[in-house]
């Protein structure tokens, strides 16, 4: 098992007491795995992202990565893990190239000039090498993102909401990379998004949260079954995601 | 490993240094103008005759001093601010980057500007006034380690403040060392300051690396009481600071304020 999160919760406190972004949640995922994590703004996605690379600390709960306390072990599993978010950027000044090769050098990555162009041309970005990042479009940038994502071929990737700002086309080769990544190097991923196909298409199977919750998980067949209480051919993410939303409205 | 991801902190703020106007300026243009326009009005105050012999050796040194102690705390806050201002701190403390490591990225980066800082400064001095801090390079140099020692306890004061209060308060990255320079005595003797304010001085180890400066510059020699005053107090107030920041960080991960700096 790659990741195994048991009895997670964080609160944080707000003026008008408490608030739980993350209440009592476990889930594993398995080697090679792609876990879709769905819910909707202020599920707790995010937060547990978060918790999972060590930035934020939980109120209670285990996590082991690589079956090492991530705790105790923190420096040693974030060597192999990488993440990219679109609610981060890299130093804008920088170049494509400069950014990439401090981030390869931080991941220890060997032969970390070799390494930087093979992301470069997987990802199509040979005209932005040497670009500053300020000069970059949101799309751009993503890609780039990406890039640095894999720069240390990580074992784990959290990715959230990692094609939110590329067009159809470009989500779609972005989508085709991470899978023949997945494939080639039995690539563990954690995967959020608010597209709904997008999860039909790459994840194995899915943790659907809402008010910090899991209030469904398993195969996309299974989740979509259970939430929407009938028998269904394929599965109904859509479908699923505003039925889900509406009964657990509080 | 440890040493690759301390090389990677250095690098990323070297690369920012070749790319980013504000830093060059902060490490050449304001200490060149001030040692300029200092240096000018020891040539007025001298033709005046309203100085003594030593007059502009102590304004001078103090310039080329003040200026090692302020740019070392601006610029550990400043190297945090960077981090906010690019959104990048995240994917910094996401890798296997410890806090302790980028700090001493950071430090490393920061002395190699004072020291280029100090040698521009201190040939300007000597080409344009005749001023040659050199020779007395030597045995400044405990007081120069203290006042380094101070501004890095500043420095992580500051760092740690911004952590906690976000760049809200960023202006004090630039202002907070400025506040020490009247009871540090930098361009005057304390004894021209009031009694309660000459107390308070000597808990400043600011106030001992240039009421010690004066007196290496005439002559005097090394004083003993002012060097160990301030490495003595800097122990303090640097565990202190540590320990704030340290304790700062822990909150700032407990409370989701790391991934929220901006």
């Amino acid at each position: 098992m790659i990741l195994q999160v048991k009895n997670l919760t964080k609160k944080f406190s707000a003026k008008g007491g408490d608030f739980t972004a993350v209440d009592n949640i476990s889930f594993e995922i398995n080697e090679g795995e792609i876990l879709g994590f769905l819910g909707p703004n202020g599920a707790g996605k995010t937060t547990t992202i978060y918790i999972l690379l060590g930035l934020i600390t939980p109120t209670a709960g285990d996590i082991f990565i690589f079956e090492k306390n991530l705790e105790t072990h923190r420096q040693e599993i974030l060597q192999q893990m990488n993440f990219t978010s679109p609610y981060v950027s890299l130093p804008y000044r920088l170049t494509v190239f400069e950014n990439l090769l401090i981030f390869a050098h931080l991941y220890n990555v060997p032969n970390p000039k070799k390494r930087i162009e093979e992301l470069i041309d997987l990802f199509g970005i040979r005209n932005l090498r040497d670009e500053p990042v300020s000069h970059l479009s949101a799309g751009e940038n993503t890609r780039v993102g990406l890039a640095k994502a894999l720069l240390n071929k990580p074992r784990l990737i959290l990715l959230d909401e990692p094609t939110a700002s590329l067009d159809p086309q470009m989500a779609h080769e972005a989508r085709e990379i991470l899978l023949r990544v997945q494939k080639e190097e039995r690539t563990t991923i954690l995967y959020t998004s608010h597209n709904m196909a997008e999860i039909e298409k790459l994840c194995n199977r899915i943790v659907f949260l809402n008010h910090g919750r899991i209030i469904a998980s398993g195969t996309l067949m299974e989740v979509t079954n259970a939430i929407l209480r009938e028998e269904r051919k394929e599965p109904a993410l859509e479908e699923v995601f505003f039925r889900a939303v509406k009964e657990t409205k509080i | 490993m440890k040493r690759k991801r301390i090389a990677a902190v250095i690098e990323r703020h070297l690369y920012d240094i070749r790319h980013n106007f504000d830093r060059l300026f902060d490490v050449l243009y304001w200490p060149v103008l001030d040692i300029i326009m200092w240096g000018f009005l020891t040539i007025y105050l001298s033709g005046k005759g309203v100085t003594g012999a030593n007059f502009k050796n102590f304004l001078l040194g103090a310039v080329i001093l003040w200026r090692i102690f302020y740019s070392f705390s601006r610029d550990i806050a400043v190297g945090f601010l960077e981090e906010i201002w690019s959104r990048n701190l995240l994917n910094m403390f996401a890798s296997p980057l410890s806090i302790g490591e980028y700090i001493e990225g950071l430090l490393v980066v920061n002395l190699f500007k004072v020291i280029l800082s100090f040698a521009i400064t201190s040939l300007l001095a000597l080409l344009f006034y005749g001023f040659n801090i050199f020779p007395s390079s030597f045995p400044l140099l405990p007081y120069i380690l203290n006042l380094l020692l101070f501004s890095l306890a500043i420095g992580f004061l500051v760092a740690g403040l911004i952590l906690r209060y976000t760049s809200k308060i960023q202006t004090l990255a630039w202002s907070f060392a400025g506040l020490f320079s009247p009871i540090s005595g930098v361009f005057y003797p304390i004894s021209v300051l009031p009694k309660l304010l000459q107390n308070i001085a000597w808990f400043l180890p600011s106030m001992h690396s240039f009421e010690a400066m004066r007196q290496i510059l005439a002559g005097g020699g090394f004083s003993p009481i002012h060097f160990w005053w301030g490495f003595v107090l800097n122990l303090i107030y640097l565990a202190l600071s540590v320990l704030f920041f340290k304790k700062i960080f822990e909150v700032a991960r407990n409370r989701g304020l790391l991934v929220k700096l901006e």
